[in-house]
Parts: C-alpha cells; structure tokens; sequence
C-alpha cells in the first residue's frame, strides 16, 4: 500500500513537471477585397508575324483614386485571401566542431517555408566571406574534387575526395536546383564580400503547406590549415513573388 | 526495517527515476528561426505628394530574437516571378515607421510567440514622374554569437513582403504588352509554325508576355484548343502582376504547375488525333485591348501503336512462314 501511494506522489509530481506546453495554433485569415479595375483605353494595336501589340492608358478604380489620392490592394489577387508567409531555419547554429585533416565535418539545418497552397516564393543563399579566422586565415570554398567534378556557385558536383579541400553545401527536399543528383553533390556559396549576387537555393511557383529543404554544410582541411576558430555568417533571404 | 528492505527501496527508487529520466526528458533543441510577415504583397496605386500607412504583422514563431527592420528596392530577376533585391536603397518614395518604439534598421526583440505590427508610413514627395517602384519590407535576424575554439557557420534569416508603387498624377497608367513568346515545346517540326507529336505524348506550352510600359501589368485571358472533329478546351490564364519593364511566364489551369527547368504555362494531356489549332487570347482589365498570340499548329497520329501492330503484324507474319517452311 505504502508504494502505491509513494508511486502515485511520484506520478503526479511528474506530470506536472513534464507536461508539455501546449501551443494554441491561429486558425484566423483576413479575407481579401478585390478593387474593380476600370481601365479606359486611349491606345492603339500593333501587329506583327508572332503576336500583336496592344499599347493603352487607363486608370486603375479612378473614383477611389481621386478621391483619396491612393488605392492600396494586399495579398495576392489570386489567392482570394491574405495568406502570412512564414520562414523557418531549424539551426541557426552550424557547428563543425573541431576541424581534423582529411576528415570532412558537416552539420545541417532544415529550411521550410510555408505560404497556404499556392504562391510562388524564393530562398537565397550567400556567405559573408569564407570561413576565416580571426586572423585572417582563410578556408577556401569548395571546388569538389576537382578535374571533371570541379563545382561552382551555380553547379554542383560531387565532392566526396578526402583530399579536395574547401567549405560547401549540399541540399535535399523540396523545391531545389536539379544538379544536387544526390547527398554528395555540393556548391559552394556566392561570397559577398568579392561582389558575387545570391543564388536561389529554394523556389516553387506552387507552395504546399510546408516546403522543406535540408541543407548540409560541410567542410574539409589539409593538414596545413593553421589551427583557429574559423567563421563566417550565411545569409538566408526568404520572399513571396509579385 | 532491515537493510536487504532498505536497499530494496533504494534500488525500486533509483530504477523508477532511471526510468523516468528517459522517457520525460525533453528535446534538446538547436536555436531555431521562424518567422512570419503579412500580408505578402502590397500594391500602392498613388498620387504623388501623398502619404498612406500600412499595418504588417511580424510574428515570431521561433525561438526569442533580435530583428532588424529594412527596405530595399528589387528588380524581377526572371520569367518565373523570381526576384533580384539590389544592395542599396534607391528611388523617391521615403519609408519610416510610425511605432514609437521601432524605427528601421534598429534591431528590436521579439519573444516567442509574439506579434509586432509594423506601421510602415509611405510618403511620396511632390513632383516625382509617373513611373513604378518595386520594394522588399525585410525583417532579418541578426545571427548568434560566434562559439570560440570550433568551426562554425552562423545562419542569418531574413523574411520580405513585397510593395508595388505606382506613381500617377492623373490616374492614368501605361498598359503596353506583348506577346514574347507564344510556342509548343518538343515534338517534331514540320516547318517553322507546325509540330508533329505522337497521340499519347504531353504537349507543354509556353507563353510569355513582356511589359514594355512604365507601369506593371497583369494579364487575364485564354489559351484556347481546336481540335480538327470540332473539339475545343480553354484553359483560363492565371492572373498575375507583370513588372514594368519585364516579361512573365504565364501559367494556365488546369495545370498551372510551372516546371521551374522545363518552363512551361500549360501541358496539355491525353489522346490527340488530327490537326490542332492553339491560340492565346489575353486582357488587361475592363475595357482594355485583346492581344492574341498567333495561333499555332500541331498534328498527332497514333505512331506508338501503329509502330506496335506492324511490330506485331511482322513477327506474326514471320511465325507463319517460318512454320509452313
């Protein structure tokens, strides 16, 4: 009797202290107001073999317009609603741990986006600067392995090379450049700081409820790499379309 | 109480917490981002000398963080709705934040699941030419500390809802369109207008219209299919906003599933015999002028089956004459 009772103290105190914290999920949504175009035609057509031109002025809901100097529309017509887009990165964090010669180390992080059913959206990437140390030692981005399997910012090639050096990345999942075949291809990331432009890691004209990549970081020294902290921000810019 | 019971009790206490520890432990968890911005899009059709504020809600779903509010102009980057945020504000509009307590590129804290409603004021100054100016609301995050002693890379988020500016004195804007290009992808070309496809094969379609005006547009419209029997199907345009100065791959329900390398409006499906004529038909609202893409032309025979029972007709005829031989 005495351990039931002892059982059941135990019990409840763990309940209360393990519950999990239960999170309420927003089921709300702003309906979207359609604005009636009014579009007066002043213009003319054009023609030619393959198409016709058509040029013209008109005036966009002209009563509002003047009225109030301004018409404002939000979301996307289309969708028939206001629909929040949403941007998640699962590890902010990527640890390499302590970098060994010839011993690639790699973390990952997931990123998912999520914009009702439909709408197209893009995630770019871009590294501010190489991994580098403090000191101004620098881990090279990846070329893969290199000859025939030599990657670029805008080609992945496979680098599974003990012997090719370099920091890069890999990507899985939904919505992602077709030239990642497989877990061993890599790129390595446009680099700000010598003026190259963001790539486009993640982009779908139509998005489900959860689009999700996994993104593996993943980097390889020589033997005469000087020892340091080596860091470097990656920069993940999320947008709808237009 | 003897010491074997004590000891009993002992061991029953330790294994129950043992027990416990694994199954009621919670989950370790790396640093996470999740944000989310509304609405998306924005489009502003405005006088010059005007003003208006808009209210964004910014929600943190993630762990507690450190924001960062900024806007910076975008160009279209392609055909398919990507965009290009350029590096350094530019252009007339003025943009400030009525909040008493943000303004832009001060970094503020958002806890976990709250919400920051963003008043963004948009002022335009007098005397500014008619013209569209495209702009990204982006709230980034500014990332964690660097860890000393390991390798890492530190992960910035940034999210952005778009704002289309239309600058008007009188109201008016330029709609000047054009049908970049109106073709079928594969098949076989006959000559320059006319593809040969088998019956069973997919048919992809493309259509893109380009924005040769000042002001963005957006296209409503058709594709439409005339089989050779009498036969017709129309698939209806997607509506959506073409940059001035930019051209857009349209999509067409019922497919409407942009492929993002093979680049097509519409894949027409099923079984095809005899001549078709396609033909696209667009509108830029009330009133406004029809364009029409050229209508092209395709044929498709049964090839795959009629290669099949030859195959056949062969192999038997074979079969026989080998026999009676």
């Amino acid at each position: 009797m005495k351990y039931f009772f002892v059982l059941l103290i135990l019990n409840s105190s763990f309940l209360i202290f393990n519950l999990n914290q239960a999170n309420a999920v927003p089921m709300d949504s702003s309906r979207f107001k359609i604005e009636s175009a009014n579009v007066s035609v002043t213009g003319g057509n054009k023609s030619s073999d393959s198409y016709k031109l058509s040029d013209t002025v008109g005036q966009l809901a002209a009563g509002q317009f003047l009225s109030n100097g301004y018409v404002v529309k939000a979301g996307f017509q289309y969708l028939y609603s206001i629909i929040p887009f949403r941007f998640s990165i699962s590890n902010t964090n990527i640890n390499f741990g302590a970098l060994a010669p010839n011993s690639p180390s790699t973390d990952t992080t997931n990123l998912t986006v999520h914009f009702g059913d439909v709408g197209n959206y893009q995630v770019t990437a871009i590294e501010n600067g190489p991994l580098k140390t403090q000191s101004g030692n620098v881990i090279s981005d990846t070329a893969c392995n290199g000859g025939g399997y030599t990657c670029n910012e805008s080609i992945a090639k496979v680098w599974t090379s003990t012997t090719s050096y370099g920091f890069g990345y890999n990507i899985t999942g939904d919505d992602i450049p077709n030239d990642f075949i497989d877990t061993t291809y890599f790129r390595p990331f446009p680099d700000l700081t010598t003026g190259e432009l963001p790539i486009t890691i993640m982009t779908n004209n139509n998005v489900r409820k959860n689009r999700r990549s996994t993104l593996t970081f993943k980097t390889n020294v020589s033997s005469v790499q000087p020892a340091g902290s080596y860091q470097t921000i990656i920069s993940f810019v999320a947008t709808p379309s237009y | 109480m003897t010491n074997k019971q004590i000891g009993f009790k002992f061991f029953f206490l330790f294994l129950y917490l043992f027990i416990f520890l694994f199954f009621y432990s919670g989950n370790v968890r790396a640093q996470q981002v999740s944000l989310s911005i509304s609405p998306p899009l924005l489009e502003l059709f405005i006088k010059p000398g005007k003003s208006i504020m808009v209210a964004y809600n910014l929600k943190n779903y993630g762990d507690p963080i450190f924001l960062n509010l900024k806007i910076l102009p975008f160009e279209a980057k392609d055909e398919l709705g990507n965009i290009r945020i350029k590096q350094e504000f530019e252009g007339p509009v003025r943009f400030d934040l009525d909040n008493s307590d943000l303004k832009l590129d001060q970094p503020f804290f958002l806890k976990t699941n709250d919400t920051q409603q963003i008043l963004l004021r948009i002022r335009i100054p007098e005397n500014i030419t008619d013209g569209d100016f495209y702009y990204s609301l982006l709230a980034e995050t500014i990332p964690p500390t660097a860890s000393e002693g390991i390798g890492s890379a530190r992960t910035k988020a940034t999210i952005g809802s778009n704002i289309l500016i239309t600058i008007s004195n009188s109201g008016d804007v330029e709609i000047k369109p054009k049908i970049a290009l109106f073709s079928i992808q594969g098949g076989l070309p006959l000559n320059k207008e006319v593809k040969i496809f088998d019956s069973s094969d997919k048919i992809p379609i493309i259509l893109t219209v380009a924005n040769k005006g000042k002001n963005m547009i957006r296209p409503e419209g058709q594709i439409n299919l005339k089989g050779n029997f009498g036969e017709t199907a129309k698939y209806d345009i997607i509506s959506k906003n073409i940059l001035a100065g930019s051209e857009r791959l349209m999509e067409a329900t019922p497919s409407a599933q942009i492929d993002y390398d093979n680049k097509n409006t519409l894949v027409l499906s099923g079984f095809f015999i005899g001549k078709y004529n396609l033909s696209a038909q667009i509108t830029f609202g009330e009133n406004s002028p029809t364009i029409f893409g050229s209508t092209i032309i395709f044929y498709a025979f049964p090839f795959k089956i009629a290669g099949g029972i030859l195959l056949a007709l062969i192999t038997v005829i074979f079969i026989i004459k080998k026999k009676k031989g």
